[in-house]
């Protein structure tokens, strides 16, 4: 009798659940759940002034100062036309921001001027490069090992968006970056760990940690504040040195 | 797009019914294996339960059935003949006095030239500028709430709908029941505030704290006007329809409806990005749209 009665709550379950979307079931669970799932990183995350532990970047020989200063100049050039910025500035970013976790995907969202993110779950391999036209977010395929969920990005384009990464360098074409995301503190903090690898940038893997701190769902995000690349005052003040008022 | 490539777009997250239906197989087979005559009863209370239409002896009215919009959706043309002709199938809004006087400011940055999107639609041959090449929070020239050719991506979780593009910038839908703040201290934005809920199979969104601005089809709106979008799929689940209504009776006479009609994006395509630079003299370049198939 008893394993009538489980069979036909289960028979229930499984038919309620099944009538449920993707992520609006699983969503509902985390709620009534008092402790987070610790493969769910769906939230929005802020970063904060004390979140960054960032070492300085070994570079190789061949970066030297000028080839430093000539990609700070393409940096500038993206900030002063309003372009998107991409990885690096994505997850570094002043405001917060929004990850959704989904079956086959999970989706970073900002507020600044950045491309949404987006990470595969269901592909074990990046798109070929014949095919994909790098992007200043590339191309991204996660996995969950344990309760880590390793982010895997190639197919970065190295001349547009903002390239500087924290520490030193910048992202070129060839580019590797591996994320380590995990949950802290019952869920209320967010840990990644950032490691660049480019043979022509790096003398050995980069790697710093930006730390999270969840926001309540109550939290309503912002649309990105406006840009306007013809605005001569903007202009000026971003290419010209300051000068003190009198 | 170089030659070769294939054009694929990336669709998401349709496998879950289906993984759940194969974990209710797994269940039922452990059962058969222990008691045939257990299978026989759970097979009838669940084709009582999936009879009454999901309710308890029809004790409860019946939930909403949460559709699965979740995935990627790419804009359909609806045969309209030329470039920017869907918006010429749109009905043409009716507007009051005051809505046929109501002045949009522009934003200082000329993004749209004088007339774009509110005109006749444009003939096949006939040139135009689309963009005057300031780079937008989302996408080039487009518009935040009305999808443009980029696909549009959603994520459905019980308290959130997350709409993004393939650029900078999305819409939040809030379904855990929350209001929309007093309008007299929501500064309007270009994608407002939005509530959510499921109605029937539809998705129903609720936007007011807009920008003021023009609307497909000659229409016009302030933060005070009222958009409501019914999201619901069609075809099996492969397409997607997103009818658009906007009300407010200081500028219509009635309320300004039309749709647009979205396919599900096949399972191995993924996110393009937009890319987008002002300084490029080839960002305000002129069209001549092809004639359309």
């Amino acid at each position: 009798m008893k394993s009538i009665v489980t069979a036909l709550a289960a028979v229930l379950t499984l038919t309620v659940t099944a009538t449920d979307p993707v992520g609006a079931q699983e969503g509902a669970d985390r709620n009534r759940s008092a402790a987070p799932s610790a493969r769910d990183i769906s939230g929005f995350w802020e970063l904060s002034i004390d979140g960054s532990n960032v070492p300085a970047a070994v570079l190789t020989p061949g970066i030297t100062k000028a080839v430093l200063d000539e990609q700070a100049k393409k940096d500038a050039h993206a900030i002063r036309w309003c372009n998107i910025l991409g990885l690096q500035h994505a997850m570094g970013s002043p405001r917060p921001i929004d990850i959704r976790q989904g079956a086959r995907m999970i989706v970073i969202a900002t507020e600044v001027n950045a491309a949404t993110r987006y990470l595969y779950l269901d592909r074990r391999t990046h798109i070929n490069r014949e095919e994909f036209d790098p992007t200043t977010n590339g191309d991204s395929i996660a996995r969950w090992e344990g309760n880590v969920l390793v982010v895997d990005t190639v197919g970065f384009d190295g001349n547009k968006g903002m390239t500087a990464i924290p520490g030193g360098g910048f992202r070129t074409a060839d580019s590797h970056l591996v994320e380590r995301y995990r949950l802290l503190n019952n869920g209320s903090i967010l840990a990644v760990t950032f490691t660049w690898e480019d043979p022509k940038v790096f003398r050995t893997p980069h790697t710093y940690e930006f730390r999270y701190h969840r926001l309540p769902q109550s939290y309503e995000p912002r649309p990105p504040l406006a840009c306007d690349p013809f605005d001569q005052e903007r202009t000026r003040f971003l290419t010209t040195p300051p000068q003190i008022p009198r | 797009m170089p030659a070769g490539k294939k054009y694929d777009r990336y669709n998401s997250m349709l496998v879950v019914p289906v993984r759940m239906h194969h974990r209710f197989r797994a269940l039922m087979w452990r059962h058969v294996m222990n008691a045939r005559r257990v299978v026989v009863a759970a097979a009838l209370l669940l084709a009582t339960f999936i009879g009454s239409g999901g309710t308890a002896a029809g004790q409860q009215p019946e939930p909403p059935r949460v559709p699965d919009l979740s995935g990627g959706w790419l804009r359909l043309d609806s045969g309209s003949g030329s470039f920017d002709g869907t918006v010429a199938k749109h009905p043409p809004a009716e507007l009051t006095a005051a809505g046929r006087s109501m002045v949009v400011p522009g934003d200082g940055r000329n993004l749209i030239p004088q007339g774009g999107f509110t005109g006749p639609a444009k003939q096949a041959g006939e040139a135009y500028i689309v963009n005057s090449g300031a780079c937008t929070p989302e996408g080039t020239g487009g518009s935040a709430i009305n999808p443009n050719s980029t696909a549009i991506f959603l994520l459905q979780s019980k308290d959130e709908v997350l709409m993004v593009r393939e650029g900078p910038g999305g819409r939040r839908f809030y379904m855990d029941g929350r209001a929309h703040p007093d309008l007299a201290k929501l500064p309007p934005s270009m994608y407002g505030h939005s509530t959510g809920r499921y109605e029937g199979n539809a998705l129903i969104v609720e936007t007011v704290g807009l920008t003021e601005g023009n609307v497909q089809g000659g229409g016009k709106r302030r933060p005070e006007t009222r958009l409501t979008e019914r999201f619901e799929l069609g075809s099996g689940g492969k397409r997607l329809t997103i009818t658009y209504t906007w009300d407010d009776p200081v500028l219509y006479v009635r309320p300004h409806i039309y749709e647009y009609v979205f396919e599900r994006l096949p399972e191995d395509s993924y996110a393009f990005e937009t890319w987008c630079d002002a300084s490029d003299p080839l960002q305000r370049q002129s069209i001549v749209p092809p004639k359309q198939q």
